[in-house]
């Protein structure tokens, strides 16, 4: 079928676009920004601020232009005084219902509501103000919720009902009274709620903001008695820049010499672990494959937010769940055992800080006892990239004329495949790498895997690993879950042979590059961007296989003995347990 | 055995009732014509026709008006005795209602397929099926100019006709009574006295259409409706009248029902929707207009109960027929509930075109106190008033828009000079406040913010800014709300300003209201003449506003009362003013 | 009830519809409910049978005249149908009694409603 062009005008101007343009997308080939509040480039429309709307030339009636199709022969009008003065008294409005805490709040100069207000010029409080009596739910230490900042404009609920299939958030009550909140009156820790942030990555205002944990950090920095270390995941070097103006590009030695300059006295980087996992990992996946020890497919558990997914909703899948902890996991309670005693420090006064595009992982770090196997407590603290952003500002750090410095020994240096654990199907090829050297004693001669990399909500592939075909499927964003586990289990239930081997999952869009607590306005262009730079990074580095990496057979040799050892099961290794989706 | 009937009534409101003294004067007259064993002649409590003195009917149909005593023995010799009409005392109005929609409530037991056949049901569902086929049926359709009942007026015709132009496995058709103005029930009372003409109107709609399955969408208030549908539709099924091979032709067609559950916004068409995909119900943007995408994404016919309930009538007596009735931009009929301060509350099916004024004084008797008609209103919350001065415009679609009003659903409510038309527009907004769904902003906090402003004026705490506030918010309500409930919320508020603009000024600037309802601007004093020095106002006022004694007697002070209007509620000699 | 099939309906529709005569009709819609109109049937139906009177006794819709609620539509045999309005127990048995029993109408109740056919 052919697809239809679109003749109209805006604001006078001829245009042509493909039939089912929205007339917002159609201005901007026009260079026109129609103003709007509660469109997010990476979500359909929800139509509820109306803010965007325009004018039909010659008509009273007026089109949000965020949904609406510009249509042959129609005649916009983007701006005049009628239509600014209407999108000035809804600005208003909804002003009038919302926290003059700017000053306050988390996000000063970085808020949707506040650029618009500001852009608008608006002088006056023309509205009598009134805050709803709403409490503050910080319950689950990784992302807060105020509601008396929210602005319903719906992002979340369809983010974590659409996207995350979680359907923790949903709207409550009417009128002026509507809220969002979990179900029933209760708190989010409460709730389904898997902490992906995926909620607090799209929230135009403060209503949703990642639990910050900075003060705890400067605290820890300024105690001459803690000996701070600290990790950055792979997603993190890809996206810092953007705080900065800077799109897809990879900063990791300025973030190195950054968090020395902050004063971290041993900068680590979590893409050593990523090797780590998939030394265990892989052999965890030989075994299956070959012994079956334990039940294939092997499925992939660096993602807390996934893990506490699965202990939810799909409980019956924990035998499939790699035992393996997620990599800043293992390189925390690496640093409190292996580095301090290789450096004779007392593990005690150790302050391990992970910067994370994450904000699960800051529920993961106390999520069981086996989060202490070092003895203490393995990961103290976790940051996001946003809250790492605001450090950065905060000390005053000129970040992008940083020069270029190394990561720390024993737990800095990484091969390719750590690197690409920060992009949707990067686990999977790393393992892909180390299982054939496991499984056929051999190496890849062509270790780039094209077919499991890109945004497709599910991928599913086949590789012939020493014969045998082995059989792939890349999930990321949860909603795509239900089509891999719901396959997995009809094939058992009907005795019939599995249709995959080995399952990876991550719970955010992308990966981790399109993570809860990564910088906002994030597209698909943007995460596709972010996981170039990571791939980009691969392909730079010499050594590609995690098994190659000089470091990680040194710590095999000295400290770990094999992969799935007996210690390396006590450090390295974690146990699931199914989970009610409500508590009381 | 009687063979004629005779029905007397006064029919001057608010004057001394003769009807028992002319009720004797036709006895005698009778007996002296010696017919008092053939005429049967009865007081009659209403005989439908108001302030044309005294009425004396002789069934079936003469009816004679401002009758005098002196008239009455040559009402005898002539109509009574010798079947002639006397051209100066008949009433030469002819009746006013006309019965399409109504036709059958009344005159048949709802829970009864025989009694509905029997009165010409399912005729019109034979002819479409066997006589006709979709094409034909539209075409009837637009000759009839039905528009749609529900409150938009959209020309049934198109929309059935762009449902049925769309491709698709499957289409939907729903008939919607979530029927939520204050003041409505038509559509209550046609599913609850003829619900086999809307599954009808249903039905064929469905076949014009394409339509495999259609529901009933019913607001949970309407248990005796929901009860007299599912009896219905029962009955349908077992007749072979629904499911496969209706009529044993190839027109298959399923209905099921779907109960509202308490909100007003679900009779918005695409809120509608959400409410029976099992979702939130909150409108979503349009296009695509639910012709196109509706139900489940399917292209879905919504229609009102009384636009469905006109449907088998037009098929059987043909398009033109309904042209025929009414006005040239509005055909047919309208049902109307006139309630509020009106004589004779209740429901009146009229051809469009009928002035208000008769619709008003002649079906309904005029205001019940008496008093001057102040205003009507209609359309419900989305509705505007109508002053007394334009009690002559026609009503049709086009007429009550212009005036600032709408027809809407059909409310109509009757105002006197005891109704304060601030306090009535601070009740549609309310309304429209309560009832809104929260999901856009202009309307959740537009629609709250003019609320607040209402109740400070009629408080007596307005300022006169607050009118051009009031403005500016209903002007971006109207433009940016995203569905009909936030676009008409402050049409009341628009409506009363236009017309009543010296009341809001007077409610401000005075603190003044002239009907006396918003208690916080009456003045209360004491009619000291009245009072018994009880001492029950002094007792009960919270403000300590009453000095005095029993001895000396008691004083309300102005500058000290609250206006709470406690004093007036408790005392037991109506000696409190209230003005 | 068997299946209606097109030649049912071609039979009705020939056949002239002939007026019922002697029937009470109570309108038994929610107006009429809320005034009591339940009530009123059950009176009716017990007067009915007290004095051993065969008339049939239905409900019906709401007519429109909701101020004169409860209603009653009584048609019998030799008298032209009228509509009682405000009726109670008491106006209901005396219904039976004056004007089904004794064929003379009852004063004072009488409603009459005006409607182009």
């Amino acid at each position: 079928m052919v697809s239809k062009v679109v003749k109209a005008k805006i604001n006078g101007i001829l245009l042509r676009v493909p039939a089912g343009t929205t007339i917002l997308e159609a201005a901007k080939n026009v260079q026109i920004k129609i103003p709007t509040l509660c469109k997010h480039p990476d979500l359909p429309p929800s139509a509820s601020c109306g803010i965007c709307i325009v004018r039909v030339k010659g008509s009273n009636k007026m089109l949000r232009a965020c949904c609406t199709p510009l249509e042959e022969g129609m005649d916009i009008i983007t701006h005049d005084p009628e239509i600014v003065e209407i999108r000035r008294t809804v600005i208003e409005l909804i002003l009038s219902n919302h926290p003059n805490d700017c000053l306050k709040c988390a996000r000063n100069n970085d808020c949707e509501l506040q650029k618009l207000t500001a852009d608008f010029g608006i002088k006056e409080e023309s509205f009598p103000q009134f805050l709803r009596d709403l409490p503050v739910d910080t319950s689950t230490k990784a992302v807060d919720l105020d509601p008396k900042k929210c602005i319903l404009c719906g992002r979340c609920v369809h983010v974590c009902q659409e996207a995350q299939d979680v359907w923790a958030l949903s709207f409550l009550e009417r009128g002026i009274k509507t809220r969002i909140s979990p179900a029933g009156e209760i708190q989010l820790a409460d709730s389904p709620c898997v902490k992906c942030g995926q909620c607090s990555a799209h929230c135009p205002t403060g209503a949703f903001v990642e639990h910050d944990h900075t003060a705890k950090v400067w605290e820890a920095l300024q105690n001459s008695e803690k000996y701070c270390v600290v990790q950055i995941a792979p997603a993190v070097r890809a996206s810092i820049g953007e705080a900065f103006g800077y799109t897809g590009k990879n900063f990791t030695k300025k973030l190195y010499a950054l968090l020395r300059r902050l004063g971290f006295k041993a900068v680590f980087d979590t893409s050593f672990a990523a090797d780590v996992t998939i030394m265990e990992e892989a052999s965890e996946f030989e075994e299956r494959l070959l012994k079956g020890s334990r039940p294939l497919p092997l499925i992939t558990s660096c993602c807390p937010s996934w893990v506490d997914f699965m202990e939810k909703f799909h409980p019956d899948m924990v035998e499939n769940f790699s035992s393996c902890k997620s990599p800043h996991e293992i390189l925390g309670v690496l640093s409190k055992t292996y580095y301090a005693d290789k450096n004779k420090i007392d593990p005690k006064s150790i302050v391990m800080v992970s910067i994370m595009p994450c904000t699960s992982k800051k529920y993961e770090i106390t999520r069981s006892n086996e989060m202490y196997a070092s003895g203490n407590q393995d990961i103290d603290v976790v940051l996001s990239t946003r809250e790492l952003a605001r450090m950065i500002k905060q000390a005053g750090i000129d970040f992008e004329n940083l020069p270029d410095e190394e990561s720390d020994s024993i737990l800095g240096e990484y091969a390719g495949a750590g690197v690409i654990f920060g992009s949707t199907g990067g686990v999977m090829e790393a393992a892909l790498r180390t299982a054939n050297y496991f499984i056929t004693g051999k190496d890849l001669k062509n270790v780039d895997f094209e077919n499991v990399r890109g945004l497709k909500g599910v991928k599913e592939t086949e590789v012939e690993v020493g014969g045998t075909k082995i059989r792939l499927a890349i999930a990321h964003g949860l909603s795509n879950v239900e089509y891999v586990i719901n396959k997995i289990r009809q094939a058992k239930k009907e005795g019939k042979e599995l249709p995959y081997h080995f399952v990876e999952v991550m719970a955010c869009p992308g990966g981790c590059v399109g993570g809860g607590g990564q910088p906002y306005m994030v597209t698909d262009e943007l995460r596709s961007l972010r996981a170039q730079a990571l791939y980009q990074d691969d392909k730079d580095k010499e050594i590609r296989f995690s098994h190659q990496n000089p470091y990680v057979k040194r710590l095999y040799e000295e400290f770990l003995g094999k992969p799935l050892s007996e210690k390396a099961h006590h450090l390295l290794h974690t146990t699931y347990k199914p989970r009610p989706t409500y508590r009381k | 055995m009687y063979n004629k009937t005779i029905l007397i009534k006064d029919t001057n409101i608010n004057a001394e009732d003769r009807t028992k003294n002319y009720y004797s004067l036709v006895l005698n007259s009778l007996r002296e014509f010696n017919l008092h064993n053939e005429v049967q002649v009865v007081r009659a409590a209403d005989i439908g026709v108001y302030n044309h003195g005294v009425v004396i009917k002789i069934l079936p149909d003469v009816i004679y008006q401002e009758v005098k005593e002196t008239d009455i023995p040559r009402i005898v010799e002539a109509t009574v005795k010798a079947d002639k009409v006397l051209d100066d005392l008949v009433l030469k109005k002819e009746p006013k209602q006309q019965r399409i929609v109504l036709r059958n409530c009344g005159k048949i037991d709802p829970e009864s397929l025989e009694e509905y056949l029997a009165a010409g049901g399912y005729q019109a569902l034979k002819k479409v099926i066997f006589e006709m086929n979709p094409e034909k049926v539209l075409e009837e359709m637009k000759k009839s100019g039905l528009r749609g009942r529900g409150g938009a007026g959209y020309p049934t015709w198109m929309k059935w006709k762009f449902t049925r132009a769309v491709p698709a496995d499957q289409k939907f058709v729903i008939c919607n009574a979530d029927e939520g103005d204050p003041g409505a029930y038509m559509d209550r009372s046609v599913l609850e006295g003829d619900p086999h003409s809307v599954l009808e109107g249903l039905m064929i709609s469905a076949y014009t259409i394409g339509a495999s399955k259609g529901y009933f969408y019913i607001r949970a208030e309407y248990p005796l409706a929901v009860e007299r549908v599912k009896i219905a539709l029962a009955q349908a099924y077992d007749a072979g009248l629904l499911g496969k091979n209706i009529l044993g032709s190839e027109f298959s067609f399923d209905i099921d029902i779907r109960l509202g559950a308490g909100a007003f916004v679900c009779g918005e068409e695409t809120a509608l929707i959400a409410s029976i995909e099992g979702k939130r119900g909150t409108p979503r943007p349009r296009p695509p207009y639910p012709s196109v995408k509706g139900l489940w994404n399917k292209p879905t016919a919504i229609n009102n109960v009384e636009t469905l309930a006109n449907i088998s009538p037009i098929i059987v007596r043909g398009g033109d027929w309904f042209a025929s009735i009414g006005t040239a931009t509005s055909k047919g009929t309208k049902v109307f509930a006139v309630t509020g301060k009106v004589k004779n509350s209740g429901l009146v099916e009229v051809p469009m075109g009928i002035t208000i004024r008769e619709i008003v004084f002649d079906i309904c008797g005029g205001t019940i106190s008496g008093k001057a008609l102040k205003a009507i209103q209609t359309g419900g919350p989305s509705g505007g008033v109508i002053p007394a001065e334009f009690l002559d415009t026609p009503v049709d679609y086009e007429n009550l828009q212009k005036l600032g009003s709408i027809m809407g659903s059909g409310g109509m409510i009757v105002m006197d000079e005891d109704d304060c038309l601030v306090d009535i527009a601070k009740f549609y907004l309310g309304f429209c406040v309560e009832e809104s769904c929260g999901k856009c902003a202009p309307c959740r906090i537009g629609g709250y913010q003019m609320l607040q402003i209402l109740n400070r004026i009629t408080e007596g705490k307005g300022k006169l800014e607050d009118l051009a506030q009031l403005k500016r918010i209903s002007f971006a309500m109207q433009k940016a709300s995203l569905c009909g409930l936030g676009q008409t919320a402050a049409n009341p508020v628009i409506s009363t300003t236009r017309y009543f603009d010296y009341e809001y000024k007077e409610h401000i600037l005075e603190k003044k209201c002239r009907s006396g309802k918003c208690s916080h601007l009456a003045n209360y004093t004491i009619i000291q003449e009245r009072c018994k020095k009880c001492g029950m106002c002094q007792k009960n006022c919270p403000a300590g506003a009453i000095p005095g004694s029993r001895e000396e007697g008691y004083l309300i002070k102005q500058e000290k009362c609250v206006k709470c209007g406690q004093c007036f509620e408790v005392c037991k000699f109506k000696a409190i003013k209230k003005e | 009830m068997k299946k209606i099939t097109r030649e049912d309906l071609d039979k009705i529709a020939a056949k002239p519809v002939s007026p019922a005569v002697n029937y009470i009709r109570v309108g038994m819609s929610t107006c009429g409910i809320a005034a009591g109109a339940d009530e009123v049937l059950a009176t009716l139906i017990e007067e009915a049978k007290k004095r051993n009177i065969r008339i049939d006794i239905k409900k019906c819709g709401c007519v429109g005249m909701c101020f004169a609620e409860p209603l009653v539509e009584v048609a019998v045999e030799g008298l032209p149908p009228v509509i009682y309005g405000k009726v109670n127990k008491e106006i209901a048995a005396k219904i039976m009694e004056k004007h089904v029993a004794g064929k003379i109408l009852v004063n004072e109740y009488i409603f009459d409603l005006k409607v182009k056919e």
